[in-house]
């Protein structure tokens, strides 16, 4: 299949892209949905693409797409699934899987705000002032979300030792 | 960043963390640290837990096999899509383009392979309510295929689930049939289809198939308000998920239950 050179750049960063949808969405399944909206976005808007890092360009519209998703999504929160989305085969999951999915319900805990702010931070390694210029808010503001994130994320994991067990009926 | 070596402020804290601080200031709060344990104690959850996420999201950031699939996929819709057209419109303009070109129609619509990960959902009834409440807030795009193409829905997702699908006809409860979409249920080409009452109310019914599981049964589950009737019959495994009465859900689900039988 023929590919032009601006099409190699998306693809070449999909994995990029992907680990970034995931850490903002609650789900697979919505981390999939956002890496394809994203794409076909940037794909439609390529004539505003001014050069520069295609990553950061890429980056602001997946994260646009995601506030604006979290606002709809309200409606119908996801449901928390407790004994039904416990991992099922540990055996071969690197890592303990009752802390990963005790860090992903802390994670899924956060405003869409702090998550996005902890995420481009501690997952895609960006400066406060890249955070700053990705979301178009003042450094100040990006140090306050960033403490926030990480307070509560503290909060929620020392009060979720325990796991509650929900049968159903 | 604050300067005065003996001030250090929470801001300090973060850029430690993050790798942030030049050689000499991140000497001066490491020591400024080993004089106030209780911030110690903080600052060591803090990066305990931002290695915990990097490790999290690592597995994401890879290639998948169908990557070129969805950049093809997703730059002809961005060909069709003119910029004036209102995004209610979008997709249907997609689907009649797919459909007129008859090359792509199945790539257009069908959604790349969810990745097993952590939190892959393996068992039914999660997948069924992780879906229902993925799909039917959708306000674009429900379904993929409309009722009003019935026969064509039923026979591409059949084709893709290798089984003769039907959809069940729920006029008698009150229920009719919105439409449907290609989705992976554990792993595998499934279906789901969409329906919707006169208040606007939906529900779904989820069709997936596991070679592994040989058990037929009939359950319940529900999450909050949610609730999920589901059934596995040889290979094939059924979850009709709704946000209403049990009772209703469950006639509804013996209706298709019959309906899939017969």
């Amino acid at each position: 299949m023929k590919t032009e050179p601006f099409e190699e750049q998306v693809l070449s960063l999909l994995p990029l892209l992907r680990r970034y949808s995931r850490s903002l969405a609650r789900s697979d399944a919505d981390g999939e949905d956002l890496l394809q909206d994203c794409v076909e976005k940037v794909l439609v808007r390529r004539a505003q693409w001014r050069g520069g890092s295609l990553r950061s360009w890429a980056f602001t519209i997946m994260t646009n797409l995601y506030r604006d998703g979290y606002r709809r999504q309200k409606l119908h929160p996801p449901v928390e699934l407790t004994d039904e989305t416990a991992p099922q085969d540990s055996a071969t999951e690197p890592g303990d899987p009752l802390e990963k999915q005790r860090l992903n319900q802390a994670v899924n805990a956060l405003s869409p705000d702090y998550r996005t702010v902890l995420m481009l931070v501690v997952v895609e390694g960006y400066s406060y002032q890249e955070v700053a210029d990705t979301l178009g808010v003042p450094i100040g503001t990006v140090m306050s979300r960033l403490s926030r994130a990480r307070r509560q994320m503290a909060e929620h994991l020392s009060r979720s030792n325990i796991v509650p067990l929900r049968r159903p009926k | 960043m604050n300067t005065e070596n003996n001030t250090v402020t929470e801001n300090d804290l973060h850029a430690y963390i993050d790798g942030f601080l030049d050689e000499k200031r991140h000497a001066d709060v490491e020591a400024w640290l080993a004089e106030n344990p209780d911030a110690a104690d903080e600052v060591r959850q803090w990066r305990n837990h931002a290695e915990g996420l990097r490790t999290l999201f690592a597995a994401y950031a890879h290639a998948e096999d169908d990557d070129r699939d969805l950049i093809a996929t997703s730059a002809k819709n961005a060909r069709f899509l003119p910029r004036w057209l209102p995004a209610a419109a979008a997709g249907l303009a997609l689907f009649i383009a797919g459909a007129a070109t008859g090359i792509f129609g199945q790539q257009l619509l069908a959604r790349p392979p969810l990745q097993q990960t952590a939190f892959a959902l393996t068992d039914l009834p999660a997948q069924a309510k992780s879906a229902f409440l993925i799909y039917t807030s959708e306000v674009r795009h429900p379904v993929e295929v409309g009722a009003d193409q019935e026969a064509h829905l039923v026979s591409w997702l059949g084709k893709r689930l290798d089984y003769k699908l039907r959809a069940p006809d729920l006029k008698a409860q009150g229920f009719h049939l919105i439409g449907g979409r290609l989705l992976p249920v554990s792993g595998k080409a499934g279906a789901m289809l969409m329906y919707e009452d006169d208040s606007g109310k939906r529900l779904t019914v989820l069709i997936g198939r596991n070679p592994d599981n040989a058990e037929t049964s009939f359950r319940f589950a529900s999450a909050g308000s949610l609730e999920t009737f589901y059934w596995i019959d040889g290979e094939i495994g059924y979850a009709v998920t709704g946000e209403i009465t049990r009772q209703n859900l469950q006639e509804i689900a013996e209706e298709c239950y019959r309906q899939f039988e017969s």
